[in-house]
């Protein structure tokens, strides 16, 4: 009878010690998703202040801006022209800014009814240059404008329009 | 009976201290990896938030402005830097002080569009940054440069253009009179004590004995700031910009010229382009380098249709 009690005894604390190691192991799990998610949270929102803060620089940065090119220094200036010549090299910045996709859309005037995408044999009948594409999922724009050398009647000329640069991170992870 | 019971009795405690002991070490052992999880986390995430806070310092429009950073515990933040790619890369990892003792951290957070000029490693609570152009003989990058609050750099007979600048900036370790007794004395007229000595017209300085070319004030600063190191790694990313720039305005001088815009800069573009290329060492900024941007820039500025 004693025997049988001590018995009991022994299973009743292995229980319990079973009992008790598997509640640590579940707070243990519940503090790492927890912690795991508010570090998911964290990167997506630096990610985001990235490429908010990028946008409203990108048009001002060495590879994009107007500089002296349409007489005085202008900000929020992009020079379309060298901006043709990046495009055809974007292979090389494509980690450079670290954001997935760059466009520059012409919003005024629109040449055709069509928004045409610009290469180098339709530049510059074209609305929309594409310097990086990795596919969109957040996106943060800016207005600019677009300015390039125009030669009208065998004169050429300094010809600027309204355009929307916009910055999208996050295409990959999607 | 007596033995028996004692037995029974020992063996429920002896089952009860190694499953306890087992328990115990596995929460603890849970524990300190928790720990230095987060430790890892905080510390790549302070370095990714440094390196996006300074987003804004490359807009060209806070050139002058002074702006500090600070941080909650006392902190190191490394500067590293790398010439892979076609850009390289800057990588800054930061490790901060936790009981005492300093985290450790295998992440680097790397960009490869900034130019951070510092010390290897830069301590305190408080840092300060600013940064400049630089031009060469475009527009290449904004520097930047990141000293703690605890480094005070004294400024001794600077040139008027440079005493002015740092007057403007106003940032509490730059002194330009009354050095401080532990203050790092940059002379520009050879003076005594110098840490730093500066031959401004000879384009050149002298830090820990050993030999740093720069050309323009920026790159100046970048040197007084950062150590041998850093400085020669972060100059040579900003030729491998500058090299890619300029075959950007080779391919925008080409693409113009259907437009009848011809400019004759594409022979010296490729020149330095290839300078650039092969740029390795300060030493390589030469009078023949620095002639060559310069009457790039000269003839730049008459040509109807200007590059940049």
């Amino acid at each position: 009878m004693k025997q049988k009690k001590a018995q009991m005894k022994i299973q009743q604390m292995a229980f319990m010690l079973l009992a008790v190691t598997l509640f640590f192991v579940f707070v243990g799990l519940f503090i790492f998703m927890i912690a795991y998610s508010g570090l998911k949270d964290s990167a997506s929102t630096l990610e985001e202040k990235n490429a908010l803060l990028l946008v409203t620089k990108l048009a001002n940065s060495p590879e994009f801006s107007c500089g002296g090119s349409f007489g005085n220094e202008k900000t929020n200036c992009i020079d379309a022209d060298k901006v043709m010549a990046l495009k055809t090299n974007s292979n090389k910045y494509s980690n450079f800014w670290g954001v997935d996709s760059i466009e520059i859309r012409k919003i005024y005037p629109v040449a055709y009814g069509v928004r045409v995408e610009c290469t180098l044999t339709n530049y510059p009948q074209c609305d929309i240059i594409k310097i990086l594409d990795n596919g969109i999922s957040s996106e943060f724009s800016n207005f600019v404008s677009l300015c390039r050398k125009e030669n009208i009647e065998g004169k050429v000329h300094d010809k600027c329009e309204i355009a929307k640069i916009t910055v999208s991170y996050g295409g990959d992870n999607e | 009976m007596k033995q028996k019971r004692g037995l029974q009795i020992s063996f429920a405690w002896l089952f009860a201290i190694i499953v306890g002991a087992i328990i115990l070490f596995l929460a603890i052992y849970t524990s300190i990896q928790i720990i230095e999880t987060e430790e890892t986390a905080l510390d790549a995430q302070t370095a990714k938030e440094i390196s996006i806070l300074l987003n804004p310092l490359e807009t060209g429009f806070e050139t002058g402005t002074s702006n500090s950073v600070i941080v909650p515990t006392e902190t190191r933040i490394y500067n590293r830097c790398s010439n892979e790619g076609f850009f390289g890369r800057q990588i800054i990892k930061v490790s901060q002080q936790n009981f005492g003792e300093w985290t450790e951290t295998d992440i680097d957070i790397g960009f490869e569009n900034k130019y951070i000029f510092s010390g290897n490693f830069e301590e305190g609570k408080k840092f300060f940054l600013f940064s400049k152009p630089f031009e060469f003989p475009f527009k290449v990058a904004d520097l930047i440069y990141l000293t703690s609050s605890e480094k005070k750099y004294c400024f001794i007979e600077p040139p008027e253009s440079i005493s002015d600048e740092i007057s403007n900036l106003n940032q509490e370790n730059l002194i330009l009179e009354n050095c401080l007794i532990n203050s790092i004395r940059v002379c520009f007229n050879s003076g005594n004590n110098c840490d730093v000595e500066v031959s401004y017209n000879g384009k050149y300085l002298d830090k820990n004995n050993e030999r740093m070319y720069f050309y323009s004030d920026s790159l100046m600063y970048a040197a007084v700031f950062s150590d041998k190191e850093v400085y020669e790694c972060q100059l040579e990313r900003i030729m491998q910009k500058a090299e890619q720039l300029s075959k950007l305005y080779v391919d925008k001088s080409n693409l113009i010229a259907g437009e009848g815009c011809s400019t004759n800069l594409i022979q010296d573009l490729n020149e330095i382009s290839s300078l650039e290329g092969s740029f390795s060492d300060s030493v390589d900024l030469d009078g023949y380098m620095i002639n060559l941007a310069e009457n790039i820039e000269s003839k730049n500025k008459v040509i109807n249709c200007r590059l940049w």
